[in-house]
C-alpha cells in the first residue's frame, strides 16, 4: 500500500511544478504585462512620454542592472509556462485532442523552456551586468 | 424489500457480459464544429484562453528589443513603427481581460483560512494597481 502512495507522489509532485509555473505565469502576465504593453508599446512609440527604451544609452545602462535582468526574466520567460498549457487545451477545445499527448506536451512545455533559455542567452549577451 | 436491496446490487445479467467487446470502449467527446460560437459565455471562455498567443507575440517582440541593445549606440532602434503601436493596442487589449479574468480566477481558487476570496481578489487587484504604478514609473523616470 505505501509503496502504491510513493508511486502515485511522483506525478502529482509534475503536476505542482507546472501547476505552479502555469499559476506563476498567469499572475506575473496579469499583473506586469498591461503596463508594459501601454507604457513602451503605445506611449512610447508615439512620444506621448519619455520611455527608457527609446534611447541607447538610458536603455543600455539600465538592461545592465542585475535586478532588472532578473526581472525581465521572469517577465518575458515565466509567462510562457501559462500560454503553453492555455494554448495547448484552446487547440483541444478546437477540437484536436492529440494536443493532450505526451509529444505535444514536450513540444508546448519544451518551447517554455526554450523560450527562458533564449531569453537568459539574450539577457547576459545584451547588457554586460554593471551595478552603476 | 430485503429482496428489492439485493437486486439492485446483483452483478449484471450475463448476456450484457457477451455484448460487451473485447476492448475496453474509449469515451470520447464529440465538439461539434464551432460550438463555441454557440453561446456568450462560451465565447468569451474561448477568447480567456485565446489572449495567450497574442500576449506571447509581444512578449517575444519585447524579447527582439532587448536583444538590439547588443547592437550597439549606432545600431540600436527601439520598435516604433504604426504597425507596432496598433499591435500593441489590440495585445492591450486581451492583456487587460486576461488580467481581470485571471486575477479574479486566482482569487477565487486562493483559499487562506478566514479570508474571504472577495478580499483575496481586491487585494490582487490593489497589487495589480500599485505594480502598474511602479513600473510605469521606472520606465518612465529612467529615460531622458
Amino acid at each position: 500500500m505505501s509503496h502504491q502512495t510513493a508511486h502515485k507522489q511522483k506525478p502529482a509532485f509534475a503536476h505542482m511544478v507546472w501547476w505552479f509555473l502555469f499559476g506563476g505565469g498567469g499572475v506575473v502576465s496579469a499583473i506586469l504585462l498591461p503596463v508594459h504593453v501601454l507604457v513602451q508599446g503605445i506611449l512610447g512609440p508615439l512620444g506621448i512620454v519619455h520611455v527608457v527604451d527609446r534611447h541607447y544609452d538610458t536603455w543600455i545602462q539600465v538592461l545592465g542592472n542585475p535586478i532588472v535582468k532578473l526581472y525581465l526574466l521572469v517577465l518575458i520567460a515565466l509567462p510562457f509556462f501559462h500560454f503553453a498549457h492555455r494554448l495547448r487545451y484552446l487547440l483541444v477545445d478546437f477540437g484536436l485532442p492529440a494536443a493532450k499527448s505526451v509529444p505535444a506536451q514536450v513540444v508546448f512545455y519544451g518551447g517554455a523552456v526554450l523560450v527562458s533559455l533564449v531569453t537568459i542567452w539574450v539577457l547576459l549577451t545584451s547588457a554586460p551586468i554593471s551595478f552603476g | 424489500m430485503e429482496t428489492a436491496t439485493s437486486d439492485l446490487v446483483k452483478a449484471p445479467p450475463v448476456s450484457a457480459d457477451a455484448a460487451a467487446p473485447a476492448t475496453p470502449r474509449v469515451y470520447k467527446a464529440e465538439m461539434p464544429r464551432g460550438w463555441w460560437l454557440r453561446k456568450r459565455h462560451y465565447f468569451l471562455y474561448m477568447v480567456r484562453e485565446f489572449t495567450a498567443l497574442p500576449l506571447a507575440l509581444w512578449l517575444l517582440w519585447f524579447l527582439v528589443e532587448v536583444q538590439r541593445a547588443s547592437n550597439g549606440p549606432n545600431g540600436y532602434y527601439p520598435h516604433s513603427s504604426p504597425g507596432f503601436v496598433v499591435f500593441s493596442v489590440i495585445v492591450l487589449g486581451f492583456a487587460l481581460y486576461h488580467s481581470v479574468t485571471f486575477l479574479r480566477l486566482f482569487g477565487v481558487v486562493t483559499h487562506i483560512k478566514g479570508v474571504p476570496s472577495r478580499v483575496i481578489v481586491l487585494s490582487l487587484f490593489a497589487l495589480w494597481l500599485v505594480a502598474s504604478v511602479v513600473v510605469a514609473a521606472v520606465l518612465i523616470g529612467f529615460a531622458r
